[in-house]
Protein backbone atom coordinates (compact mmCIF):
# COMPACT_ATOMS: atom_id res chain seq x y z
CA UNK A 1 0.00 0.00 0.00
CA UNK A 2 1.38 3.34 -0.98
CA UNK A 3 0.22 6.63 -0.41
CA UNK A 4 -0.35 8.78 -3.21
CA UNK A 5 -1.98 11.81 -2.08
CA UNK A 6 -2.33 13.90 0.80
CA UNK A 7 -5.01 16.49 0.67
CA UNK A 8 -6.58 18.84 3.06
CA UNK A 9 -8.91 16.04 4.70
CA UNK A 10 -7.91 12.54 3.41
CA UNK A 11 -5.22 10.26 2.46
CA UNK A 12 -5.26 8.52 -1.04
CA UNK A 13 -3.27 5.20 -0.82
CA UNK A 14 -2.99 3.18 -4.13
CA UNK A 15 -3.03 -1.19 -3.55
CA UNK A 16 -2.83 -2.42 -7.36
CA UNK A 17 -5.69 -1.55 -9.00
CA UNK A 18 -7.61 -0.03 -6.05
CA UNK A 19 -7.73 3.60 -4.92
CA UNK A 20 -8.29 3.57 -1.05
CA UNK A 21 -9.63 7.48 0.79
CA UNK A 22 -9.32 7.68 4.00
CA UNK A 23 -10.54 10.38 6.02
CA UNK A 24 -8.51 10.89 8.86
CA UNK A 25 -9.59 12.29 12.05
CA UNK A 26 -9.02 15.55 12.61
CA UNK A 27 -7.70 17.25 16.08
CA UNK A 28 -9.35 20.73 16.28
CA UNK A 29 -12.79 19.86 15.59
CA UNK A 30 -14.67 18.24 18.46
CA UNK A 31 -15.36 14.57 18.67
CA UNK A 32 -18.80 15.21 17.57
CA UNK A 33 -18.59 17.08 14.35
CA UNK A 34 -15.42 14.90 13.78
CA UNK A 35 -17.54 12.18 13.40
CA UNK A 36 -20.39 13.33 11.64
CA UNK A 37 -18.27 14.90 8.70
CA UNK A 38 -15.92 11.90 8.28
CA UNK A 39 -18.35 9.28 7.92
CA UNK A 40 -21.36 11.28 6.34
CA UNK A 41 -18.80 12.66 3.89
CA UNK A 42 -18.01 8.95 3.12
CA UNK A 43 -20.89 7.33 2.82
CA UNK A 44 -22.13 10.13 0.61
CA UNK A 45 -19.61 10.29 -1.37
CA UNK A 46 -19.98 6.50 -2.30
CA UNK A 47 -23.26 7.65 -3.14
CA UNK A 48 -22.67 10.04 -6.19
CA UNK A 49 -19.83 7.92 -7.08
CA UNK A 50 -22.00 5.36 -8.05
CA UNK A 51 -24.93 7.67 -9.60
CA UNK A 52 -22.08 8.95 -12.00
CA UNK A 53 -20.50 5.33 -12.66
CA UNK A 54 -24.04 3.77 -13.09
CA UNK A 55 -24.60 6.70 -16.02
CA UNK A 56 -21.39 5.97 -17.46
CA UNK A 57 -19.80 9.59 -16.53
CA UNK A 58 -15.92 9.05 -16.21
CA UNK A 59 -15.17 9.04 -12.82
CA UNK A 60 -13.70 6.13 -10.92
CA UNK A 61 -15.89 3.11 -9.92
CA UNK A 62 -16.45 2.92 -6.52
CA UNK A 63 -16.02 -0.56 -5.01
CA UNK A 64 -17.19 -0.77 -1.45
CA UNK A 65 -17.37 1.10 2.43
CA UNK A 66 -14.71 0.11 4.43
CA UNK A 67 -12.99 0.74 7.05
CA UNK A 68 -15.53 2.47 10.40
CA UNK A 69 -17.47 3.88 7.71
CA UNK A 70 -14.24 6.51 6.67
CA UNK A 71 -13.22 4.29 3.73
CA UNK A 72 -13.64 4.32 0.16
CA UNK A 73 -12.25 1.57 -2.05
CA UNK A 74 -12.73 2.56 -5.50
CA UNK A 75 -10.87 1.86 -9.43
CA UNK A 76 -7.46 3.00 -9.56
CA UNK A 77 -7.65 4.95 -12.78
CA UNK A 78 -3.90 6.06 -13.15
CA UNK A 79 -3.76 8.89 -15.53
CA UNK A 80 -2.21 12.68 -14.03
CA UNK A 81 -3.83 15.44 -13.07
CA UNK A 82 -4.96 17.70 -15.17
CA UNK A 83 -3.84 20.42 -13.29
CA UNK A 84 -0.38 19.66 -14.31
CA UNK A 85 -1.17 19.01 -18.34
CA UNK A 86 -3.75 21.96 -18.71
CA UNK A 87 -5.04 23.16 -21.50
CA UNK A 88 -7.44 25.12 -23.15
CA UNK A 89 -9.28 22.96 -25.44
CA UNK A 90 -10.06 20.24 -23.38
CA UNK A 91 -12.03 22.95 -21.22
CA UNK A 92 -14.70 22.03 -23.84
CA UNK A 93 -14.74 18.35 -22.42
CA UNK A 94 -14.93 19.13 -19.16
CA UNK A 95 -17.82 21.20 -19.98
CA UNK A 96 -19.86 18.72 -21.34
CA UNK A 97 -18.78 16.95 -18.54
CA UNK A 98 -19.62 19.03 -16.40
CA UNK A 99 -23.24 19.61 -17.49
CA UNK A 100 -23.79 15.56 -17.86
CA UNK A 101 -22.73 15.43 -13.87
CA UNK A 102 -25.40 18.77 -12.84
CA UNK A 103 -28.09 16.48 -15.27
CA UNK A 104 -27.67 13.80 -13.18
CA UNK A 105 -28.25 16.41 -10.06
CA UNK A 106 -24.90 15.57 -8.56
CA UNK A 107 -22.98 19.13 -7.84
CA UNK A 108 -19.23 18.66 -7.36
CA UNK A 109 -18.67 21.07 -4.74
CA UNK A 110 -15.03 21.52 -5.52
CA UNK A 111 -14.20 21.72 -9.05
CA UNK A 112 -10.80 22.73 -9.69
CA UNK A 113 -8.47 21.24 -12.13
CA UNK A 114 -6.55 19.30 -9.54
CA UNK A 115 -9.55 17.68 -9.15
CA UNK A 116 -9.49 16.06 -12.75
CA UNK A 117 -7.28 13.00 -14.12
CA UNK A 118 -6.35 13.01 -17.88
CA UNK A 119 -5.95 9.55 -18.91
CA UNK A 120 -5.51 8.63 -22.16
CA UNK A 121 -6.80 11.99 -23.95
CA UNK A 122 -9.81 11.57 -21.31
CA UNK A 123 -10.87 14.01 -18.83
CA UNK A 124 -12.00 11.88 -16.00
CA UNK A 125 -13.56 13.48 -12.47
CA UNK A 126 -12.34 12.72 -9.28
CA UNK A 127 -12.77 13.51 -5.60
CA UNK A 128 -16.41 14.20 -4.93
CA UNK A 129 -15.59 14.51 -1.26
CA UNK A 130 -17.34 18.08 -0.87
CA UNK A 131 -20.47 16.72 -3.84
CA UNK A 132 -23.95 16.59 -2.93
CA UNK A 133 -27.12 16.06 -4.81
CA UNK A 134 -29.11 19.11 -6.33
CA UNK A 135 -30.80 20.25 -9.35
CA UNK A 136 -30.97 23.92 -7.93
CA UNK A 137 -29.79 26.45 -9.83
CA UNK A 138 -28.15 28.30 -7.33
CA UNK A 139 -25.51 24.99 -6.46
CA UNK A 140 -25.06 24.36 -9.72
CA UNK A 141 -24.27 27.83 -10.03
CA UNK A 142 -21.82 27.57 -7.32
CA UNK A 143 -19.95 24.67 -9.07
CA UNK A 144 -19.12 26.63 -12.02
CA UNK A 145 -18.17 29.74 -9.37
CA UNK A 146 -15.88 27.53 -7.90
CA UNK A 147 -14.22 26.25 -10.86
CA UNK A 148 -14.19 29.77 -12.79
CA UNK A 149 -12.25 30.91 -9.79
CA UNK A 150 -9.91 27.99 -9.45
CA UNK A 151 -8.90 28.69 -13.18
CA UNK A 152 -8.84 32.42 -12.22
CA UNK A 153 -6.14 31.20 -9.46
CA UNK A 154 -4.27 28.05 -11.04
CA UNK A 155 -3.81 29.11 -14.81
CA UNK A 156 -4.21 33.06 -14.63
CA UNK A 157 -3.07 33.65 -18.11
CA UNK A 158 -5.78 31.50 -19.85
CA UNK A 159 -8.33 31.51 -17.41
CA UNK A 160 -10.71 33.78 -19.80
CA UNK A 161 -10.31 31.64 -22.51
CA UNK A 162 -10.42 28.19 -20.82
CA UNK A 163 -13.90 29.79 -19.22
CA UNK A 164 -15.19 30.76 -22.59
CA UNK A 165 -14.74 27.26 -23.70
CA UNK A 166 -16.11 25.48 -20.66
CA UNK A 167 -19.25 27.38 -20.87
CA UNK A 168 -19.57 27.05 -24.41
CA UNK A 169 -19.56 23.66 -24.31
CA UNK A 170 -21.50 23.31 -20.90
CA UNK A 171 -24.54 25.29 -22.47
CA UNK A 172 -24.80 22.73 -25.31
CA UNK A 173 -25.08 19.90 -22.94
CA UNK A 174 -27.03 21.27 -20.18
CA UNK A 175 -30.71 20.39 -19.98
CA UNK A 176 -31.55 22.80 -17.48
CA UNK A 177 -32.39 26.27 -18.75
CA UNK A 178 -29.34 28.05 -18.86
CA UNK A 179 -30.77 31.35 -17.98
CA UNK A 180 -31.57 30.82 -14.16
CA UNK A 181 -28.08 29.12 -13.65
CA UNK A 182 -26.08 32.39 -15.40
CA UNK A 183 -28.26 34.62 -12.91
CA UNK A 184 -27.27 32.53 -10.12
CA UNK A 185 -23.99 32.96 -11.26
CA UNK A 186 -23.97 36.81 -11.25
CA UNK A 187 -25.60 37.13 -8.05
CA UNK A 188 -23.06 34.80 -6.33
CA UNK A 189 -20.22 37.22 -7.74
CA UNK A 190 -21.91 39.93 -7.06
CA UNK A 191 -22.43 39.37 -2.88
CA UNK A 192 -19.02 37.34 -2.59
CA UNK A 193 -15.59 39.05 -3.97
CA UNK A 194 -15.76 42.38 -3.80
CA UNK A 195 -16.34 44.77 -6.65
CA UNK A 196 -14.74 47.71 -7.43
CA UNK A 197 -18.05 49.63 -8.32
CA UNK A 198 -20.33 47.60 -6.17
CA UNK B 1 11.93 57.85 6.67
CA UNK B 2 8.40 58.56 9.11
CA UNK B 3 5.18 57.16 7.60
CA UNK B 4 1.71 57.99 9.87
CA UNK B 5 -0.97 55.66 8.59
CA UNK B 6 -4.96 55.78 9.49
CA UNK B 7 -7.31 53.06 9.56
CA UNK B 8 -10.92 54.00 9.42
CA UNK B 9 -12.80 51.53 7.38
CA UNK B 10 -15.62 50.62 10.30
CA UNK B 11 -15.91 50.90 13.88
CA UNK B 12 -12.05 51.53 14.35
CA UNK B 13 -10.06 54.57 14.61
CA UNK B 14 -6.60 53.98 14.50
CA UNK B 15 -3.32 56.01 13.98
CA UNK B 16 0.51 54.23 13.56
CA UNK B 17 3.95 55.83 13.03
CA UNK B 18 6.64 53.57 11.46
CA UNK B 19 10.15 54.52 11.30
CA UNK B 20 11.48 52.62 8.27
CA UNK B 21 9.11 50.02 8.91
CA UNK B 22 9.34 49.75 12.17
CA UNK B 23 6.45 50.62 14.44
CA UNK B 24 7.10 53.16 16.98
CA UNK B 25 3.23 53.65 17.92
CA UNK B 26 0.01 51.95 17.33
CA UNK B 27 -3.23 54.38 18.82
CA UNK B 28 -7.03 53.90 18.15
CA UNK B 29 -10.41 54.04 19.87
CA UNK B 30 -13.36 51.55 18.73
CA UNK B 31 -16.39 53.23 18.73
CA UNK B 32 -19.43 51.42 20.47
CA UNK B 33 -23.14 51.47 19.55
CA UNK B 34 -25.18 51.74 23.13
CA UNK B 35 -27.95 49.35 21.47
CA UNK B 36 -27.36 47.14 18.80
CA UNK B 37 -24.84 47.08 15.70
CA UNK B 38 -22.82 49.76 13.93
CA UNK B 39 -24.36 52.84 12.45
CA UNK B 40 -22.13 54.02 9.46
CA UNK B 41 -22.67 57.34 10.11
CA UNK B 42 -22.92 57.30 14.06
CA UNK B 43 -19.12 55.12 13.57
CA UNK B 44 -17.77 58.22 11.04
CA UNK B 45 -19.00 60.80 13.92
CA UNK B 46 -17.10 59.16 16.48
CA UNK B 47 -14.20 59.18 13.89
CA UNK B 48 -13.81 62.74 13.21
CA UNK B 49 -14.47 63.53 16.92
CA UNK B 50 -11.29 61.58 17.72
CA UNK B 51 -8.97 62.09 14.81
CA UNK B 52 -7.03 64.90 15.86
CA UNK B 53 -6.78 63.15 19.57
CA UNK B 54 -6.04 60.09 18.46
CA UNK B 55 -3.11 61.55 16.28
CA UNK B 56 -1.61 63.35 18.62
CA UNK B 57 -1.06 60.15 20.87
CA UNK B 58 0.63 58.49 18.10
CA UNK B 59 2.65 61.25 17.94
CA UNK B 60 3.32 61.83 21.12
CA UNK B 61 4.46 57.99 21.76
CA UNK B 62 6.26 57.96 18.72
CA UNK B 63 8.22 60.95 19.99
CA UNK B 64 8.22 63.06 17.09
CA UNK B 65 5.61 65.79 15.53
CA UNK B 66 3.80 66.15 12.19
CA UNK B 67 6.68 68.05 10.70
CA UNK B 68 8.49 64.69 10.44
CA UNK B 69 6.10 62.79 8.76
CA UNK B 70 7.69 61.94 5.16
CA UNK B 71 4.57 60.25 3.72
CA UNK B 72 0.78 59.44 5.18
CA UNK B 73 -0.39 56.49 4.36
CA UNK B 74 -4.83 55.87 4.95
CA UNK B 75 -6.97 52.94 4.29
CA UNK B 76 -8.91 53.49 1.65
CA UNK B 77 -11.31 50.15 1.36
CA UNK B 78 -12.81 47.92 1.30
CA UNK B 79 -15.14 49.46 4.42
CA UNK B 80 -18.14 51.53 5.32
CA UNK B 81 -17.86 54.71 3.16
CA UNK B 82 -18.81 57.01 5.69
CA UNK B 83 -16.09 55.53 7.86
CA UNK B 84 -13.37 55.34 5.58
CA UNK B 85 -14.20 59.67 4.33
CA UNK B 86 -13.44 60.51 7.67
CA UNK B 87 -9.94 58.69 7.48
CA UNK B 88 -9.39 60.14 3.66
CA UNK B 89 -10.73 63.93 5.34
CA UNK B 90 -7.69 63.67 7.68
CA UNK B 91 -5.37 62.49 5.95
CA UNK B 92 -5.72 64.67 2.93
CA UNK B 93 -5.88 67.46 5.36
CA UNK B 94 -2.53 66.80 7.13
CA UNK B 95 -0.87 65.92 3.62
CA UNK B 96 -1.94 69.09 1.74
CA UNK B 97 -0.85 71.20 4.85
CA UNK B 98 2.81 69.70 4.88
CA UNK B 99 2.65 69.01 1.56
CA UNK B 100 3.21 65.17 1.75
CA UNK B 101 2.59 62.40 -0.27
CA UNK B 102 -0.28 60.16 0.05
CA UNK B 103 -0.66 56.69 -0.26
CA UNK B 104 -4.15 54.64 -0.34
CA UNK B 105 -4.19 51.30 1.17
CA UNK B 106 -5.91 48.18 0.54
CA UNK B 107 -7.41 47.17 4.00
CA UNK B 108 -7.06 43.29 3.84
CA UNK B 109 -3.46 43.61 2.64
CA UNK B 110 -2.68 45.95 5.08
CA UNK B 111 -3.90 42.89 7.43
CA UNK B 112 -1.84 39.82 5.99
CA UNK B 113 1.35 42.35 5.68
CA UNK B 114 1.46 43.58 9.25
CA UNK B 115 1.14 40.12 9.79
CA UNK B 116 3.89 38.99 8.33
CA UNK B 117 6.14 41.58 9.46
CA UNK B 118 4.83 40.23 13.49
CA UNK B 119 4.84 36.68 12.79
CA UNK B 120 7.90 36.61 10.31
CA UNK B 121 6.37 33.77 8.51
CA UNK B 122 7.37 34.99 4.77
CA UNK B 123 4.08 33.11 2.85
CA UNK B 124 1.46 32.27 4.78
CA UNK B 125 -2.39 32.16 4.41
CA UNK B 126 -4.32 34.17 6.53
CA UNK B 127 -7.83 33.73 7.64
CA UNK B 128 -8.93 37.05 8.08
CA UNK B 129 -12.37 37.08 10.51
CA UNK B 130 -14.22 40.11 11.65
CA UNK B 131 -17.27 41.67 11.36
CA UNK B 132 -17.78 42.60 7.88
CA UNK B 133 -14.72 40.27 6.57
CA UNK B 134 -14.86 36.53 6.45
CA UNK B 135 -11.67 35.70 3.82
CA UNK B 136 -8.61 33.26 3.20
CA UNK B 137 -6.01 35.45 1.30
CA UNK B 138 -2.59 34.35 0.61
CA UNK B 139 -0.20 35.73 -2.13
CA UNK B 140 -0.16 34.51 -5.98
CA UNK B 141 3.58 34.90 -6.50
CA UNK B 142 3.02 34.61 -10.48
CA UNK B 143 0.61 37.12 -10.84
CA UNK B 144 2.12 39.27 -7.79
CA UNK B 145 -1.02 39.68 -6.53
CA UNK B 146 -2.91 38.98 -3.08
CA UNK B 147 -5.59 36.70 -3.87
CA UNK B 148 -8.98 35.62 -1.98
CA UNK B 149 -8.49 32.10 -2.16
CA UNK B 150 -12.00 31.69 -0.28
CA UNK B 151 -14.60 33.73 1.52
CA UNK B 152 -17.69 33.72 3.40
CA UNK B 153 -20.74 33.81 0.43
CA UNK B 154 -23.03 35.81 2.73
CA UNK B 155 -22.16 37.27 5.79
CA UNK B 156 -18.82 37.47 7.93
CA UNK B 157 -18.16 35.06 11.20
CA UNK B 158 -18.61 38.52 13.52
CA UNK B 159 -21.48 39.17 11.92
CA UNK B 160 -22.75 35.54 12.58
CA UNK B 161 -21.94 36.27 16.17
CA UNK B 162 -22.98 39.54 16.61
CA UNK B 163 -26.33 38.62 15.04
CA UNK B 164 -26.80 35.61 17.45
CA UNK B 165 -25.65 37.43 19.68
CA UNK B 166 -28.08 40.57 20.00
CA UNK B 167 -30.99 37.70 19.73
CA UNK B 168 -29.91 36.67 23.28
CA UNK B 169 -29.46 40.45 24.44
CA UNK B 170 -25.37 40.19 24.70
CA UNK B 171 -23.94 43.52 24.23
CA UNK B 172 -21.86 44.52 20.81
CA UNK B 173 -19.27 43.09 19.33
CA UNK B 174 -20.81 39.95 21.28
CA UNK B 175 -17.54 37.65 20.18
CA UNK B 176 -16.00 37.97 23.81
CA UNK B 177 -19.15 37.19 25.96
CA UNK B 178 -19.84 34.13 23.20
CA UNK B 179 -16.33 32.57 23.86
CA UNK B 180 -16.95 32.90 27.47
CA UNK B 181 -20.15 31.16 27.73
CA UNK B 182 -19.39 28.52 25.28
CA UNK B 183 -16.64 27.25 27.31
CA UNK B 184 -19.63 26.00 29.77
CA UNK B 185 -21.54 24.80 27.03
CA UNK B 186 -21.49 20.83 27.58
CA UNK B 187 -24.05 19.63 24.65
CA UNK B 188 -23.42 19.54 20.72
CA UNK B 189 -26.21 21.02 18.92
CA UNK B 190 -25.80 20.01 15.54
CA UNK B 191 -25.73 22.75 13.47
CA UNK B 192 -26.17 23.43 9.32
CA UNK B 193 -22.17 22.68 8.32
CA UNK B 194 -21.83 24.84 5.40
CA UNK B 195 -18.69 24.40 3.32
CA UNK B 196 -18.69 24.97 -0.57
CA UNK B 197 -14.59 24.55 -1.64
CA UNK B 198 -12.89 26.71 0.05
CA UNK B 199 -16.47 29.26 0.67
CA UNK B 200 -18.01 29.03 3.57
CA UNK B 201 -21.58 30.32 4.13
CA UNK B 202 -23.21 31.12 7.51
CA UNK B 203 -26.76 32.52 6.86
CA UNK B 204 -27.91 29.06 6.95
CA UNK B 205 -26.51 28.66 10.28
CA UNK B 206 -27.90 31.73 11.77
CA UNK B 207 -31.38 30.88 10.47
CA UNK B 208 -31.37 27.76 12.36
CA UNK B 209 -30.25 28.99 15.41
CA UNK B 210 -33.06 31.81 15.39
CA UNK B 211 -35.33 28.79 15.54
CA UNK B 212 -33.93 26.55 18.21
CA UNK B 213 -32.93 29.32 20.08
CA UNK B 214 -35.74 29.70 23.00
CA UNK B 215 -36.09 25.18 23.33
CA UNK B 216 -31.85 25.16 24.09
CA UNK B 217 -29.30 26.28 27.15
CA UNK B 218 -27.36 29.26 26.13
CA UNK B 219 -23.97 27.72 26.63
CA UNK B 220 -25.10 24.57 24.32
CA UNK B 221 -26.00 27.42 21.50
CA UNK B 222 -22.68 29.35 21.96
CA UNK B 223 -20.76 26.26 22.36
CA UNK B 224 -22.19 24.59 19.27
CA UNK B 225 -21.99 27.97 17.00
CA UNK B 226 -18.65 28.62 18.43
CA UNK B 227 -17.16 24.71 17.37
CA UNK B 228 -19.07 24.56 13.80
CA UNK B 229 -18.40 28.08 12.72
CA UNK B 230 -15.01 27.11 13.47
CA UNK B 231 -14.71 24.52 12.24
CA UNK B 232 -15.78 25.32 8.80
CA UNK B 233 -13.03 28.33 8.45
CA UNK B 234 -10.34 26.17 9.93
CA UNK B 235 -11.31 23.70 7.13
CA UNK B 236 -11.69 26.05 4.55
CA UNK B 237 -8.01 27.49 5.65
CA UNK B 238 -6.79 23.65 5.58
CA UNK B 239 -7.98 23.08 2.12
CA UNK B 240 -6.66 26.63 0.72
CA UNK B 241 -2.90 25.54 2.84
CA UNK B 242 -2.86 22.19 0.75
CA UNK B 243 -3.99 23.89 -2.67
CA UNK B 244 -1.41 26.61 -2.44
CA UNK B 245 1.03 24.35 -0.69
CA UNK B 246 1.63 27.03 1.70
CA UNK B 247 3.05 26.04 5.03
CA UNK B 248 2.25 28.47 7.63
CA UNK B 249 -1.20 30.22 9.11
CA UNK B 250 -2.12 33.60 10.33
CA UNK B 251 -5.45 34.66 12.00
CA UNK B 252 -6.33 38.25 11.59
CA UNK B 253 -9.22 40.66 12.26
CA UNK B 254 -11.26 40.84 15.49
CA UNK B 255 -12.56 37.58 15.53
CA UNK B 256 -8.69 36.33 15.62
CA UNK B 257 -8.71 37.22 19.15
CA UNK B 258 -11.44 34.41 20.66
CA UNK B 259 -9.08 31.65 22.28
CA UNK B 260 -10.42 28.71 20.65
CA UNK B 261 -10.44 29.68 16.83
CA UNK B 262 -6.45 30.30 17.36
CA UNK B 263 -6.43 26.75 19.36
CA UNK B 264 -8.03 24.87 16.50
CA UNK B 265 -5.99 26.94 13.98
CA UNK B 266 -2.63 25.66 15.70
CA UNK B 267 -3.93 21.99 16.07
CA UNK B 268 -4.65 22.32 12.29
CA UNK B 269 -1.15 23.28 11.79
CA UNK B 270 0.61 21.04 13.62
CA UNK B 271 -1.80 17.67 12.62
CA UNK B 272 -0.51 18.91 8.74
CA UNK B 273 3.38 19.90 9.77
CA UNK B 274 2.70 24.06 9.03
CA UNK B 275 4.02 26.71 11.07
CA UNK B 276 1.17 28.75 13.69
CA UNK B 277 1.77 31.86 15.73
CA UNK B 278 -1.11 33.57 17.66
CA UNK B 279 -0.96 37.28 16.69
CA UNK B 280 -1.36 39.87 19.46
CA UNK B 281 -4.71 41.79 19.47
CA UNK B 282 -3.32 44.89 19.18
CA UNK B 283 -1.84 43.93 15.45
CA UNK B 284 -4.72 41.24 14.96
CA UNK B 285 -7.58 43.95 15.25
CA UNK B 286 -7.82 46.87 12.95
CA UNK B 287 -5.04 49.16 14.09
CA UNK B 288 -3.18 52.09 12.29
CA UNK B 289 0.57 50.72 12.29
CA UNK B 290 -0.70 48.04 9.85
CA UNK B 291 -1.49 50.92 7.64
CA UNK B 292 1.52 52.66 8.37
CA UNK B 293 3.97 49.84 7.64
CA UNK B 294 1.94 48.72 4.61
CA UNK B 295 1.95 52.58 3.19
CA UNK B 296 5.97 52.60 3.52
CA UNK B 297 6.56 49.01 1.95
CA UNK B 298 4.37 50.74 -0.82
CA UNK B 299 5.98 54.37 -0.91
CA UNK B 300 7.06 53.89 -4.23
CA UNK B 301 3.81 53.86 -5.70
CA UNK B 302 2.61 56.39 -7.83
CA UNK B 303 -1.56 55.82 -7.46
CA UNK B 304 -4.03 57.64 -9.29
CA UNK B 305 -7.36 58.08 -7.44
CA UNK B 306 -7.46 58.15 -3.98
CA UNK B 307 -10.65 58.56 -2.73
CA UNK B 308 -12.37 55.86 -0.58
CA UNK B 309 -13.00 52.55 -2.37
CA UNK B 310 -15.92 50.68 -0.11
CA UNK B 311 -15.80 47.34 -2.34
CA UNK B 312 -11.76 47.89 -2.78
CA UNK B 313 -10.75 44.17 -4.00
CA UNK B 314 -7.53 42.41 -2.31
CA UNK B 315 -6.69 41.21 -5.96
CA UNK B 316 -6.69 44.74 -7.65
CA UNK B 317 -3.75 45.50 -6.01
CA UNK B 318 -0.28 45.04 -8.45
CA UNK B 319 2.29 43.82 -5.56
CA UNK B 320 5.55 45.70 -6.20
CA UNK B 321 7.39 45.27 -3.04
CA UNK B 322 7.85 41.94 -2.83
Amino acid sequence: MRIIARGAEAIIYERGDTIIKFREKKGYRIPEIDALLRTSRTRYEFKILQTCARAGLRVPLPIKIAGDNDKILMQNLGGISFDSVFSVKKMREVGELVALMHNLGVIHGDLTTANMLSKENKIFLIDFGLGYFSKKDEDIATDIFLLKSALKSRHPDEHMSAYELFIEAYKTVIEKEFKGIAAHLKDIERRGRYHENG
Amino acid sequence: MYVLGIESTAHTFGVGIVRDGEVLSNEKDVYKPETGGIIPTEAAKHHYALAAEITERALKRAGISLENIDLFAYSQGPGLLPSLKAGWVATRFLAEKFKKKIVGVNHCIAHIEIARMVTGFEDPVMLYVSGGNTQIVTYDKENRKYVVFGETQDIGVGNLLDKVGRKINLPFPAGPKIEELAKRGKKYLRLPYSIKGMDVSFSGMETFLSRIIAEEKIEDLCFSLQETAFSMLIEASERAMAYCKKDSLVIAGGVAANARLNEMGSIMCKERGAKFKFMKREYAGDNGAMIAYTGYLMKNYEQGDLRPKPSFRTDSVEILYR
